[in-house]
Formats: structure tokens, C-alpha cells, sequence
């Protein structure tokens, strides 16, 4: 190994600077803690760097189009994002570069910012609370291993990160979705309020709500308020919404107690045998490719669920021979991503003399209704259940192309908008496999030495019977609440396109059988904490990552308690 | 993203939000933006690069005629077959760049052997058929003129910065299709 410097000797290190890695340095600095953040892709200044932010459509060099046969070359798995485009690329990584394997007919769609505040950065920012009916799944039906905690132990948490994110939603007091600290809601549209109507009178215990979503609906801590644009994936100078660029690293910054090296590619986590603790990690320059290490008295893993299994993967010893951590050899197993692209659309009639102004940057939600513990469970033919990611809008100009209609004639009819078009689409939730694992390429290295991850993942029978549940019930739905054209869809969606994915290094009571205790603390490592979303030990079927930032404000809490008690 | 143009864009810009302190405001941003678009080559300095000097001016023609200058400019005035042919030039794969060029040369020649009437009939008969070199046709003019400055802003609405949601406006109100 090259040169190593340990000039200094950090309280902690962070490893990654996403949204857990935000977290984690604003929670670590302000409890005193001199903290090191590592990041290994370039660095990113809120605002300045958001180089596309008020480009207007005329001025995208290829007006949204982008260039196709570049995203063929560099993008083929980036490209497929929602989020990504002419205006987002340079917040993906060039596929490229960044390759990783997976076997030819299971592909793996492993989305990846590499950059300071990573996906932060064009994260979807739908914020949901899971509940008790999640963290006592893998008790109640065997998939997977118990949960050690439960809503309560997260429920102060949540409320602390809520409060400091600025989460705008509706309360509905629901068990299964609690309801949190919230700004008020965006507004549903005219169609979304007749399809909700329709729903909940169709359908009693059925309910559809604005999105609980980090878009400041008022100003927060000098924040936003979010000015309804609905481009946030180019990074938004008002601070809008919720990322570690905008908010966590300001505030660890605001303690003096925070160090950024981006560019800082962790290759592992260092580990002497005789102390029984990680000693620091040990990282490739990104552009030198020169290794150097750093020291650390606390080690917060927060590199992203594949990122993390990478590392621990990378940092086998003598005592950890499979990778450190890793005694009960869960490291890198039970990886689980949520379904979706499957739902169904159809069109809200009438409603002709109305639209709506500005660009809401969110849309509505149903929350989950199977399996909830009703009569009629038993017949679904699957565990656990999903929610519904909706929305309704208007037609607007592309639906031209489609129209019978040419020159003044199919001008005058653009120019005012068409029908309202209302989508429901399914996010569903995956069962912890053995079987869906992540492991190093023994032969094969990136272009800093690093092995290559390798994917094996695949959809068991239960998502694909929720998948089939969800298109029913979302026509169903749309039937009762009155659409006409009513039509289902299915689209190409391997594991990974929903970026949910999570597992690799999951909680768990027993040191045998998972790699982290209640606090997301290493059972084999006693300063070594994992709190990204490798820690989940099931998934829920809500966008995890409100729970990824509760977990973390929870560990640092009690990794400081610890550190400060001489226990580390 | 590296043209002189972008760059100077970008720096106007920056200069612009320095005296605003850190936020632009978007009145200005558009006026900065305007000015820096308008630099653009004028037309009779303009070369395609993917098509033919003919081909381009034949695309020109019939985007003309699937949006034609009414009492706003149409596409030919948007430059849509500038857009059009940077695409094929930058975006494109060489084999799907081929395929538009030789649909386009076989509509080139059904078209120009044929009076303005028979244009009209035969691209109104390409357009209910949903021909699929005409659709494609189409579909980049309508991308190229509605995202076009003239066609996001005069022809359609279109407000950088709305500041707000309003979930049910009287359509009235807004008064036109949303550009974006």
C-alpha cells in the first residue's frame, strides 16, 4: 500500500455523503464529535454546481432529447432512471466507468450518484414512517429475521429528522402509516379529488392523500420555501427540498467540527485484531489512484446498501476472512429493491374548464390496504402488501403526435390543454432472500483496484403475485371512480429500478444470523456502524429513506453515549 | 455544455446572481438568457451538418405545414429544422440517422413531384395512417417548435419560476396549454 497518513486521529468517519451520510455528519458534529466525511465522487457546491438549474427548455442543448447514442455508450443503466436527462446527467455515474457484474439474464439496475450529497441529490423525497405492521413482518410470517426494535424505539426519530427536513403532508391517522411532524400539504388537483371521491367511497378503509414529500411548503431554517418548478433533480438554489448539499452538511459545517475529502474512494475498513475495533479506512484518490488511510475512533458506514457490502466485503482479516463483520456470513445476502412500474391509467372526464398553476413536485398516494389483518387476507395468494404512487394532470402538447390533425388546426388544438389523465402505479414490498446476494468478482477489478460487485438478484413468486394484485385493484379503482379508458401496464422493472434497495447487511437479534444489533452497530465491531440502507431487515412497501435517516440520528445518539460512557 | 455560447451563458448568469445575491430572479435570468440565445447564428450563416442543404430546407417545408405561422411564427421561423438535424448529428446512432434519412427521401419524392394541393393531400394521408417515418417526423417538429422560445412562450404558457400550486384554477386563468 502506498503512503499512509494517520496525522490525524478523527472522533469519526463517514463514509459517504448521501442521505444518511448527511445525516450522520450533522448528528456526529453536533455532538461534539470532530467528524470526517469521505466522498468518492467529486465535490459539489449547493447552488453554484447546479449548472443546468435555470437553463429554460430552448436552452437544453438538445431540448430534453438528450444524446442517445452517448447514454447507449455510458448511460445504458443510468439512462433508464426517471430523474435522469439532458438536464441531470452529470448527477449519475457513466455506467462505463463504474461497471459491476451480474449474471446475463437477471440484470440488476444499480442507479448511482457519485458525487458530494450523492443521491440526495435526485432522490424521489417521498417521506413515510414505517409501522409496527412492518417491523414485525419477519416475526409474523418467517421471511427473514425479527427485527430488534420496533415503532416505538423509531418513533422519536422520526420526529427529529421530520422536524429538520420539513416534511409536508396530510395526517390521516392510519396505524399502519403513522403520521409525523408535518408542514402543510400540497393541494390534490380538481381530477385527483373526483378520483379520490370515487375511491374511498368504492372501496371503504381505501384512502388517497397528497404524498408526505420533502418539498418545503413553507420556508424552514432559511430553506425554501420550494417555489413548484418540479425539476429538483438539477439541484435547486432555493433549497426547495431536502438533500445533504442543502441541509445536513450546512448544519455539520455550522459546528466547525466537519471535514470534507471528496474524491476519497473507500477501498476498506482497517481492523487490528488485538483492540477488537476498526481503526479507520483506507482509500484510493479517485484521481492520483494513491492509497492513504485515515484513523478514526468511530467508523459510520453510509455508502449506499451496495456501496457498504463492498466495502465489508474489501476489508476481510484474519479473523473476518469472508469480509469484516461478517461472522454470521450475512454480509451482501437478503438484498430486496421494491416493484414498480406496474399499474394502470385512465382518463377523468370532464373537468374541461379547469387546470391547475405551477408544477406540484409531487403527486398523491394510496396507502397500503392488503394484508392488513382484515377477513379475506388469507386469500390473496401473497404477504405483506404495497402502496400506490398516483397522480392526475392534464394532456398537454406531445399528445399531438397522436392526433389526427395538421398545421393551424393542430395548432389551435394544442393550445389549449387535453384531458385529465390519472395513473396509479404499485410499489410493492420484496422479501429478504438468502439467496439475492451481492458478492467481489475474484478475478475482475475497477480501474482502481477495487473487485468488482457482483449481482444476483431476482423477483421471487410473492412480488410477482403483489405485481398482479396491484394492476387489478389500481383498474378496479379507476372503474369505480369513474375513468373511462381505463387500461393496465407493465413495464420492464428488474431489481433496482426503483432504488429502494436495501438488506446487505441487515439488523438482527442474533449475532448469527445478521450484522448489526438494535443500534446498527457491528455485533462483531464494536465502533463500527452501518446505518445506509444495508442495515434494513425487510422493506416495507414504503420509500425507505425518512427510516434510513431515523436509524442514523438514532445510532450516532447512541454511539456518543457509548463513546462518552469508555465503551469504545 | 462547452460551446463558447454555453460558457458565456453561464458566466452572465453567474455574474447576474452575484449582484442579486446568490439568487437570480427569473425576469432576469430570461432577459440574461434572451440576449445570450440571440447571439445564435443567423440563417444565412447556418450549414446542416447531418443533412443536406436540400434535405434540411425539405424538412423546413414540412414542418412548415404541420405548424404553420399563424398569428404566431411557425416552425420553419423556430428554426425546428435546426433542431432536427442537430439531433441527427449529435444524438442519433449512424444506422437510425440513415433510416431518417432515407425516409425522408422517399417522402422527398413522392412530395416535390407533386402541387401544394397533393402535398397537403398526401401528408394528411401519411398523418392518418400514422406512417412511421412521418410520425417520427412529427413527433421532433412538435418537440423542436414547443420547446422552442417562441412556442414555450407565445404560442403555449410557460412561467419559470411559478412560486406556487394551485391544485383548480378556471382554465381562464392560465389561459393556454402549460409549455412544461
Amino acid at each position: 500500500m502506498g503512503g499512509v497518513t494517520r496525522d490525524d486521529l478523527y472522533d469519526a468517519i463517514v463514509v459517504g455523503s448521501g442521505i444518511t451520510g448527511g445525516w450522520a455528519a450533522k448528528e456526529l458534529c453536533e455532538n461534539g464529535l470532530k467528524t470526517l466525511v469521505l466522498e468518492r465522487g467529486r465535490h459539489v457546491e449547493h447552488g453554484k454546481d447546479y449548472v443546468t438549474e435555470w437553463l429554460q427548455p430552448w436552452q437544453l442543448p438538445h431540448r430534453g432529447r438528450g444524446e442517445q447514442a452517448l447514454y447507449e455508450r455510458d448511460y445504458p443503466i443510468q439512462s433508464k432512471n426517471y430523474a435522469f436527462g439532458e438536464a441531470t446527467r452529470h448527477f449519475f455515474v457513466n455506467d462505463r466507468e463504474h461497471p459491476y457484474v451480474t449474471p446475463h439474464d437477471q440484470p440488476f439496475r444499480w442507479i448511482r450518484g457519485y458525487q458530494l450529497g450523492g443521491r440526495s441529490l435526485i432522490w424521489g423525497r417521498l417521506c413515510w414512517r414505517w409501522s409496527d405492521l412492518d417491523f414485525e413482518a419477519n416475526l409474523r410470517d418467517g421471511h427473514g429475521v425479527d427485527w430488534p426494535i420496533r415503532y416505538k424505539d423509531l418513533a422519536p426519530w422520526y420526529a427529529h429528522v421530520e422536524r429538520f427536513v420539513g416534511v409536508s403532508g396530510e395526517r390521516l391517522g392510519l396505524p399502519h402509516l403513522p403520521d409525523g411532524e408535518f408542514l402543510p400539504p400540497w393541494e390534490l388537483n380538481c381530477a385527483e379529488h373526483v378520483v379520490k371521491r370515487g375511491i374511498e367511497r368504492a372501496f371503504p378503509g381505501r384512502h388517497m392523500t397528497i404524498t408526505r414529500v420533502a418539498n418545503l411548503t413553507q420556508a424552514l431554517d432559511g430553506r425554501g420555501p420550494c417555489r413548484a418548478r418540479n425539476q429538483c433533480a438539477r439541484g435547486c438554489s432555493y433549497g426547495g427540498y431536502f438533500s445533504s448539499l442543502s441541509a445536513t452538511l450546512p448544519a455539520a459545517q455550522r459546528t466547525r467540527r466537519l471535514t470534507i475529502v471528496t474524491d476519497a474512494i473507500v477501498h476498506s475498513v482497517t481492523y487490528d485484531e488485538r483492540k477488537d475495533r476498526a481503526t479507520g479506512v483506507r482509500v484510493i484518490d479517485r484521481n492520483t489512484k494513491e492509497t492513504r488511510e485515515y484513523a478514526g475512533r468511530l467508523i459510520f458506514l453510509c455508502a449506499s446498501t451496495l456501496g457498504t457490502a463492498q466495502i465489508l466485503l474489501s476489508s476481510a482479516t484474519r479473523r473476518f476472512a469472508t469480509g469484516l463483520a461478517n461472522s454470521s456470513g450475512a454480509v451482501g445476502h437478503n438484498l430486496m429493491d421494491h416493484i414498480s412500474k406496474a399499474g394502470a391509467s385512465g382518463t377523468v372526464p370532464g373537468l374541461e374548464d379547469k387546470y391547475v398553476y405551477g408544477r406540484r413536485p409531487t403527486g398523491t398516494y394510496v396507502p397500503r390496504f392488503r394484508n392488513l389483518g382484515g377477513r379475506g387476507d388469507a386469500k390473496l395468494g401473497f404477504v405483506r402488501g404495497y402502496g400506490l404512487q398516483a397522480g392526475a394532470g392534464r394532456d398537454g402538447w406531445t399528445r399531438g403526435t397522436e392526433l389526427p390533425a395538421l398545421g393551424a388546426e393542430l395548432k389551435r388544438q394544442l393550445r389549449e390543454p387535453g384531458a385529465w389523465q390519472m395513473t396509479l402505479q404499485g410499489y410493492g414490498e420484496c422479501l429478504p432472500r438468502q439467496e439475492n446476494y451481492v458478492d467481489l468478482d475474484p478475478a475482475r477489478t475497477d480501474q482502481w483496484g477495487i473487485p468488482l460487485l457482483r449481482v444476483h438478484c431476482a423477483w421471487s413468486e410473492n412480488e410477482r403475485a403483489i405485481r398482479e394484485d396491484v394492476k387489478t385493484q389500481s383498474a378496479e379503482m379507476l372503474e369505480a371512480a369513474g375513468c373511462k379508458e381505463v387500461e393496465t401496464y407493465d413495464h420492464d422493472g428488474p431489481p433496482g429500478f426503483s432504488v429502494h434497495e436495501m438488506g446487505t447487511a441487515r439488523m438482527g437479534r442474533d449475532p448469527r444470523t445478521s450484522v448489526l444489533n438494535a443500534h446498527n452497530q457491528a455485533h462483531d465491531v464494536p465502533n463500527l456502524f452501518v446505518t445506509d440502507g444495508a442495515c434494513m431487515a425487510s422493506s416495507s412497501c414504503v420509500n425507505p429513506s425518512l427510516t434510513y435517516m431515523a436509524l442514523t440520528a438514532r445510532a450516532v445518539d447512541y454511539a456518543v453515549g457509548e463513546l462518552k460512557r469508555g465503551k469504545l | 455544455m462547452t460551446s463558447p455560447t454555453a460558457i458565456d451563458r453561464r458566466e452572465a448568469l453567474r455574474q447576474a446572481a452575484l449582484v442579486l445575491g446568490g439568487v437570480l430572479s427569473a425576469p432576469l435570468a430570461a432577459g440574461v438568457l434572451a440576449g445570450c440565445e440571440a447571439r445564435g447564428t443567423p440563417d444565412a450563416a447556418w450549414r446542416p451538418r447531418a443533412l443536406t442543404p436540400d434535405q434540411a430546407e425539405l424538412v423546413a417545408t414540412i414542418a412548415e405545414q404541420i405548424l404553420p405561422a399563424t398569428d404566431t411564427p411557425g416552425a420553419r421561423a423556430v428554426g425546428v429544422h435546426r433542431f432536427i438535424d442537430a439531433l441527427l448529428a449529435e444524438s442519433y446512432r449512424a444506422g437510425e440517422r440513415e433510416r431518417f434519412v432515407a425516409g425522408l427521401t422517399d417522402l422527398g419524392r413522392a412530395f416535390q413531384a407533386s402541387t401544394p394541393d397533393q402535398q397537403r393531400a398526401l401528408l394528411e394521408r401519411l398523418d392518418r395512417e400514422a406512417a412511421p417515418f412521418f410520425r417520427t417526423l412529427k413527433d421532433l417538429t412538435l418537440v423542436g417548435y414547443y420547446t422552442s422560445e417562441i412556442g414555450a412562450t407565445r404560442e403555449l404558457h410557460h412561467v419559470p419560476v411559478p412560486g406556487r400550486y394551485d391544485g383548480c384554477v378556471p382554465l381562464g386563468q392560465v389561459g393556454r396549454t402549460w409549455a412544461v
